[in-house]
């Protein structure tokens, strides 16, 4: 759980620093997202697929389950 | 949309890189996680009226998690009868919620091909998470549209839902990647002792 290091020291420092921190965080955010997007792919491109076979279900697995999940969250949170 | 593009192209980029190089990023793409999670905390904590903003998602926080639960074992069991996977497999792939590092090990206690799929099908979920999220919420709110990410959506996708869906959703992103997170390392290995 080390996510929540980076997270709630940010949070500190934001809500101390409220004043000062004024600065857009909009362009290093979007540089950082890129990079880390880049590093990411760089760790599934190392990744050896021998069989398509593997390929196929694997995406049918993400495809499906994302559908499922988008198509739940609308019947139960839509009808807030 | 045009940032869409430079996701797309560091996405292939990056594929590109790890495929045909031996290139060895190490640990890069934790450090930017921590610093972009950095960042974000720190958006929110300047940020005025959260109290507010968290007491207004109430009842959605818990339903969310619930929504992804429910519809993620449900396309994983059609997964499995549409490849035609044991079904208790494909229930323990989707359990995984994205969470790729957790579910390749975990099943791969049970069959390395097991591992390779569960592995393999998690990552195509961020991966899908990253590129479509952006294109998702032209037609579903934003809000509800983060379940696609599962359990990812704490940490790895996070960014990509806060630069897409604004800052107002990390809150609900957050709690939804956290109840899942806590969630998958309990319900995966339950599924496969069924």
């Amino acid at each position: 759980m080390n996510i929540f290091i980076p997270l709630f020291l940010g949070v500190a420092i934001g809500y101390l620093f409220k004043e000062r921190l004024r600065m857009n965080l909009d362009k290093p955010l979007s540089a950082i997202l890129l990079l880390l997007i880049f590093f990411m792919g760089v760790e599934a491109g190392r990744v050896e697929i021998d069989a398509a076979s593997i390929l196929i279900i694997s995406i049918t697995f993400a495809a499906l389950t994302i559908t499922g999940s988008l198509a739940f969250s609308l019947l139960l949170g839509g009808r807030r | 949309m045009k940032f869409l593009y430079f996701v797309l192209g560091a996405l292939l980029s990056g594929i590109m890189v790890g495929r045909y190089t031996s290139l060895n990023s190490g640990n890069l793409s934790a450090l930017m996680l921590y610093l972009l999670i950095f960042i974000i905390g720190m958006d929110i904590g300047r940020s005025k009226g959260l109290r507010e903003e968290i007491k207004k998602l109430g009842r959605i926080s818990l339903l969310l998690p619930i929504s992804t639960i429910l519809g993620s074992l449900l396309g994983g069991g059609l997964a499995s009868f549409l490849v035609g996977t044991p079904m208790k497999l494909g229930l323990a792939i989707s359990a995984g919620f994205g969470w790729y590092s957790l579910t390749g090990p975990l099943l791969a206690q049970y069959s390395p091909l097991y591992g390779v799929i569960g592995f393999l099908a998690n990552l195509t979920r961020e991966i899908f998470t990253i590129i479509f999220y952006p294109v998702v919420i032209k037609k579903i709110p934003k809000e509800l549209a983060v379940s696609m990410g599962g359990a990812t959506t704490m940490d790895s996708t996070l960014p990509i839902l806060v630069k897409f869906g604004g800052t107002e959703i990390t809150i609900i992103a957050f709690i939804h990647g956290f109840i899942l997170t806590a969630l998958a390392p309990f319900l995966i290995p339950l599924i496969m002792q069924l």
